[in-house]
């Protein structure tokens, strides 16, 4: 798609218990976070505790829905050898799911069109060392 | 606060050091640490014998960028032959460079601590063999940079761009706006023999130089250096025995959101908790400061703590910082009158601050001497670490 960069060179993260089912899930292409048994809040990153309640009674549930751009960046650097630049970092909130803000990669759209507010679809796309990383895609017109 | 004797109060800076600063030094970290300490040690009129406290930056803490960790402490400890009663490695969350430091004096735990803080950024830049990337140094991202990193959010710039974007965004702030304190800075810095850069730049130059990472460019960031610097707190009873003590008026760090690059709830406030917390240590207003030395990892930063500070309202730091004539010398708030992290180099975490403000409230600042300094603003840093301090002039 126009402007989409590839994200596969980079830094992997370590995957902790904590983590684990976040990039387990993303790997089959769904946005999970922690979901509160107890108030049913959600917690992101997974702490293995509900940060409304601090219940430690929680599991992954699925985020789905609309998300929308909080903020954003375009990098322009290329901090490593390989790495496709520009490409655009955005930070998406879910109005269906207060407290969660995943950041992402965009694609679907040139780096430079993204804005504060512009709706997204969650998504994934391959990241470095193997891992399926946060990808949104643009496209639904700007809020 | 009248009646109330801060712990804070029962302390003073009583020396500030610095080795060599360049974009290259050829010396060795260690011997960059050994440098700043010396001189810290003799500004303050001790000799080593009188070092009871250690302390460093980052301590335990992790090095993410390559050359960031350096001077290791039990390395300087063995050098100087000293007999320490406190020490601690002040990791990240220590807020100000004296604060661990500060308690320490204050409650008699030591009565002379040294801390310290080295890097080696500059050569370091220079030798990642096209890896500077934050981090790199590690084969994983760990910690809340699992998150960041993997996504493509490689470096603090691109960490704090998006609350750059955010900010102007909620407020208006212009690129033309943001560019009046690295131009202001530098103009400072033309005046400080040991800033890295010096020559002039203008707002054409800002506007026209290369993208780093929306909407921050080259200059909105800070220069990496090779340099140490050292800060000797002492016990305020010892005042006597000291060349030139200046009085911490107050200090105080406050982390009121999630401390996290990603997930900081407001990212057009930052460092407000901290600005209110200090002022309620104290007597003096924001009119009172002389001149502020505001954390500029990024230029950005400087904003936030412009307003978190009460130096102008929320949203009103574009129109304070636009044209420069405040924030200059003769201004009536001088800001980073060494020229900043953005042109004296990123000494980091507060210490080039730190010097700084000891510097003019002695009147040693040379050139770029602010006239009668009583009482000097610093800040650290800003949203998930968090410092702030009023140091003033020492009266006998």
């Amino acid at each position: 798609m126009r402007g989409d960069s590839d994200a596969t060179t980079g830094i992997p993260p370590a995957v902790t218990g904590e983590s684990a089912a976040f990039w387990e899930a993303a790997r089959h292409g769904r946005l999970v976070v922690d979901g509160c048994a107890a108030c049913g809040a959600d917690t992101f990153p997974p702490r293995g505790m509900c940060r409304a309640c601090r219940s430690r009674e929680v599991a992954p549930v699925e985020v789905t829905g609309r998300g929308v751009v909080y903020s954003y960046t375009v990098n322009h650097q290329r901090w490593l050898p390989d790495l496709e630049v520009p490409y655009a970092v955005v930070l998406v909130e879910f109005p269906d799911h207060p407290g969660v803000r995943v950041a992402g990669r965009l694609r679907g759209c040139a780096p430079d069109d993204v804005a504060i507010g512009t709706e997204v679809e969650a998504g994934f796309e391959p990241g470095p060392g193997g891992f399926a990383i946060p990808s949104f895609t643009a496209g639904r017109g700007d809020a | 606060m009248t009646g109330t004797e801060l712990l804070e109060q029962r302390a003073v800076i009583s020396g500030v050091g610095q080795s060599a600063i360049g974009r290259q030094v050829d010396r060795s970290g260690f011997q960059l640490t050994l440098d700043a300490i010396l001189a810290a040690v003799a500004d303050a009129g001790l000799t080593v014998d009188d070092i009871d406290g250690l302390a460093m930056f980052p301590g335990g803490g992790k090095a993410n960028l390559p050359g960031y960790a350096n001077g290791d402490l039990y390395e300087v400890q063995d050098a100087l032959r000293v007999t320490t009663t406190w020490r601690q490695g002040q990791v990240e969350g220590m807020s100000l460079p004296f604060y661990g430091a500060a308690q320490a004096v204050a409650t008699g735990q030591a009565r002379h601590a040294v801390v310290w803080r080295t890097v080696k950024e500059g050569s370091a830049a220079r030798h990642a063999g096209g890896r500077p990337a934050y981090g790199s140094i590690h084969p994983e991202a760990e910690g809340p940079l699992a998150w960041l990193l993997p996504v493509g959010m490689l470096s603090p710039v691109t960490q704090v761009a998006p609350f750059a974007t955010r900010y102007m965004h909620e407020y208006g702030l212009t690129r033309e706006q943001l560019a009046w304190i690295p131009v202001t800075q530098r103009a400072h810095a033309a005046l400080n023999p040991d800033a890295v850069y010096r020559t002039p730049l203008t707002v054409d130059d800002y506007v026209a130089a290369r993208m780093i990472s929306w909407p921050l460019c080259l200059y909105d960031c800070d220069v990496p250096v090779d340099g140490a610097t050292a800060v000797v707190v002492s016990a305020a009873e010892t005042a006597a025995d000291l060349r030139a003590p200046v009085r911490i008026e107050a200090m105080a760090g406050v982390i009121d959101g999630r401390p996290s690059w990603d997930q900081w709830e407001d990212m057009g406030r930052v460092g407000h908790a901290t600005g209110a917390a200090l002022w309620a240590r104290t007597d003096l207003r924001p009119a009172d400061v002389d001149a502020a030395q505001l954390y500029d990892g990024f230029s950005i930063e400087a904003v936030w703590w412009l307003e978190a500070m009460g130096f102008c309202g929320t949203g009103e730091a574009g129109g304070f910082v636009e044209g420069g004539k405040r924030i200059a010398l003769d201004g009536e708030l001088p800001l980073n009158t060494w020229g900043g992290q953005l042109s004296g180099g990123r000494l980091h975490a507060g210490f080039g601050h730190t010097a700084e403000a000891v510097r003019q409230l002695r009147g040693e600042a040379g050139d770029r001497q602010v006239p009668g300094a009583e009482v000097v603003a610093i800040t650290n840093v800003g949203g998930i670490e968090a410092g702030a301090a009023l140091l003033t002039r020492w009266s006998r």
